[in-house]
């Protein structure tokens, strides 16, 4: 008797667990009626938010269910997509993606961020991008029957992996603001059907890349140009695999890396920054053949490069925002940390920056012997 | 009582197991807001108070005889009016404690995993639970402790070796002497964490003979370790800013863990096994308020051949466990309510109690403790 009232008490606590009442477990999923959905996109304004969503392509080229629907709050506008979609439970844990508007980028980035670090279902370190425009454009016209978002923004992230590009992560953004420095968030823009596509059957826009956002603590501050942007990748991240066209010639970036410093004088007082850059590339496609010797090509490539890279730099200074992380390069050397004092942020927007960029064709022999 | 005596090892594993619960509750978050990016270093700081403290029990556990715990030590040396009000302030503690534990996990399991349930019914289930294992021998416990330990720990492993990828080394770097300061604040919610390990003195008199330390230190080593790792790995991930912001930084990081890009999400699993530490960390303050209970009112030690039975003092078990129930409605509040006593306040008092509980008695048998060095007693 005693043995059966205590496998009673042991297993009363099995009644209460999920699946085995719907009434007492609220997160109970039918797994039947569960909608993943893929691609998230956000826009904001007038004290609006705007949630777009892509459920993906289904089995069976299924089209995805697209919804868009506006709210006061993030979690108002998830509720009023859940009543837009009542056979489906709609089910966030399996976001791929997150596109911000513009709006959103520039207005409602930290609130973003702090909704994702509370949310039980998002991961911090789902793949982000900031839309040229609005994240409802990019989600929902880019949608057909045979295509969705989810796929496009798959294609790109293949894509840019194979030329070196990195889709950065809600963490990576989060990360790099929370030092009070500014973000990289790669950007894409929609490209309307009839200058994307030409065939009859293809209705809906492209999504293609569009450089760098720049985040600063309070939001989106700008874009840069692709030209820019390559010269941030170089200076960001040790990286290969970038494509760059100099004097005709285009090549594959077989290695890169950038070395930051801070410059003293004579008293220990700070001066400036250097940056040097060190390149190898590799001619995969050239159209003026013979016109540079291999010297030639070098040199081209170095001010090229060196070009972007000071644009880059220029546009940090001119915004007063260390998206290009200038200030966690210089103060990691040894004793830094003392002799820069506070002072970083006052002296950064007039900061001498000294850049020197070697670069060397690989693979250029082919030039010569042409 | 030489029925139930556990071994040194399983006595040590459910110390490790017990204190797991509070070392992802304080760490990272507590010790990178205070440490920054240096806080993987706080764990060296943190060994001196701990060792202090150790070798604060172990005066103590030098003059208890054979199967004597903390409180037929402390009832012995201070009387029967002193040691009681002594024993009835720790066994409030206790279940007090037990109470927020109780909680806790059930704030972290529902806030990460069942956002849209209630907490009580995880409290009444654990606490039901906690309570037929403390029913029932302290060996079974620490048996489970050893099987939870390869579990807990084996997880820790695998969600270290997978966040890999994720991590980037140069976030611990640059550390200065100028960080010495915030380095040794940091080591307080070590410290802290450790400290806990004080409250089974009072289960010491079930542990067996011969007594190997070994074990005890090993474990406690191994839980700084564990700490500095923690911290060392979530900040490579997030950052020492963004670490001391988010809600659960190390559940978090536990949410972009794909193993091998087949099993993702597998943050529920880690979580839902962490409920393990909770509820052994409950049943075994259970235990240490029931045995300080049990020595004011002079009571026999439970028997375990007679699990059902309320002889033997063992209906207090059920009063004990009610009090822990009771003491969890009282957290019943708000995330950001709860943050603030699970950061500080807590903390804070297990140290006042547990650091200048024990030190304070230390001083006050100071003379008692001569007198039976001397053989007088």
């Amino acid at each position: 008797m005693r043995r059966l009232l205590l496998l009673l008490y042991v297993s009363l606590p099995l009644l209460f667990l999920s699946g085995c009442g719907a009434s007492l477990a609220a997160d109970r999923h039918d797994a039947e009626r569960l909608l993943l959905i893929q691609t998230l996109g956000l826009d904001s304004g007038e004290g609006l938010y705007r949630m777009s969503v892509s459920s993906g392509l289904g089995p069976e080229d299924k089209p995805a269910l697209v919804m868009s629907t506006g709210s006061h709050s993030i979690e108002g506008a998830i509720a009023d997509l859940q009543n837009l979609s009542p056979e489906n439970q709609l089910f966030y844990a399996h976001v791929q993606y997150i596109l911000l508007g513009e709006s959103a980028a520039k207005e409602a980035m930290n609130d973003i961020i702090r909704w994702v670090d509370r949310s039980p279902t998002l991961r911090m370190d789902t793949n982000m991008l900031i839309v040229k425009g609005t994240a409802a454009e990019a989600v929902v016209g880019s949608s057909e029957a045979s295509t969705d978002i989810t796929q496009r923004l798959e294609s790109l992230d293949r894509q840019a992996r194979s030329t070196g590009w990195t889709i950065q992560t809600l963490r990576d953004v989060a990360t790099a603001l929370s030092q009070g420095d500014g973000a990289l968030c790669m950007a894409v823009q929609t490209v309307p059907a009839e200058n994307a596509v030409f065939t009859e059957d293809m209705q809906s826009d492209a999504v293609v890349p569009a450089g760098y956002a720049v985040l600063g603590p309070e939001g989106l501050v700008g874009f840069l140009t692709p030209e820019q942007s390559l010269g941030a990748a170089l200076l960001t991240r040790d990286t290969t695999g970038l494509l760059i066209t100099v004097a005709g010639n285009t090549m594959e970036l077989l290695d890169g890396s950038a070395r930051i410093e801070g410059q003293f004088s004579a008293d220990g007082a700070p001066e400036g920054v250097t940056v040097s850059c060190t390149l190898r590339t590799g001619v995969l496609e050239t159209s003026r053949e013979r016109e540079l010797t291999p010297d030639q090509l070098d040199a081209a490539l170095s001010e090229t490069v060196a070009g972007w890279v000071a644009d880059a730099l220029r546009q940090a200074q001119d915004a007063k925002c260390d998206f290009l992380g200038l200030k966690n390069a210089v103060l990691r050397s040894a004793g830094a940390r003392e002799r820069w004092g506070g002072g970083w942020n006052e002296l950064f927007s007039t900061l001498p920056v000294t850049i020197s960029v070697d670069g060397r064709v690989d693979r250029s022999y082919d030039l010569e012997e042409w | 009582m030489t029925d139930e005596r556990m071994t040194r090892k399983q006595f040590a594993a459910a110390i490790l197991v017990s204190l797991l619960s509070p070392l992802l509750r304080l760490l990272p978050q507590a010790s990178v807001s205070l440490a920054g990016r240096g806080a993987y270093l706080s764990a060296l700081p943190a060994i001196v108070p701990l060792l202090v403290l150790a070798l604060i029990l172990e005066s103590f556990r030098r003059h208890m005889r054979p199967g004597e715990g903390m409180g037929g030590l402390l009832l012995r040396w201070l009387g029967p009016v002193a040691g009681r009000l002594v024993l009835a302030a720790f066994a409030g503690w206790f279940l007090f404690y037990g109470g927020f534990i109780l909680r806790s996990g059930a704030e972290r399991l529902v806030s990460t995993i069942y956002p849209s349930s209630g907490q009580d019914l995880f409290v009444a289930v654990t606490i039901a639970l906690c309570l037929l294992v403390a029913m029932g021998t302290l060996t079974a416990a620490a048996r489970t402790a050893v099987l939870m330990r390869g579990g807990l720990i084996g997880a820790l492993v695998v969600v270290l070796v997978f966040s890999i990828p994720n991590m980037d080394p140069k976030e611990l770097v640059p550390v200065g002497w100028s960080d010495t300061v915030p380095i040794l604040l940091g080591a307080l919610p070590m410290a802290s964490v450790g400290a806990v390990a004080g409250c089974f003195s009072f289960l010491s008199g079930y542990v067996r003979p011969p007594d190997d330390r070994r074990w005890l230190l090993g474990s406690m080593t191994l839980l700084l370790v564990l700490g500095a790792v923690i911290c060392a790995s979530v900040v490579c991930v997030f950052g020492p800013k963004l670490t001391a912001t988010l809600t659960y930084p190390f559940f978090i990081m536990i949410r972009s863990i794909s193993l091998l890009n087949l099993v993702p999400r597998i943050e529920a699993v880690v979580i839902a096994a962490w409920v393990g530490a909770d509820f052994l960390l409950c049943t075994m303050l259970l235990r240490c308020a029931h045995e300080a209970i049990r020595t004011i009112f002079r009571l026999p030690p439970p028997d375990d051949r007679r699990r059902g039975a309320l002889r033997s003092g063992r209906f207090l078990l059920w009063g004990e466990a009610a009090v822990i129930f009771g003491c969890s409605l009282l957290f019943d509040m708000p995330p950001w309510q709860m943050r603030l006593w699970s950061n500080r306040y807590i903390p804070l008092c297990s140290d006042i109690v547990i650091f200048g509980g024990f030190s304070l008695l230390w001083l006050v048998t100071l003379p008692r403790r001569k007198k039976e060095r001397r053989g007088g007693l």
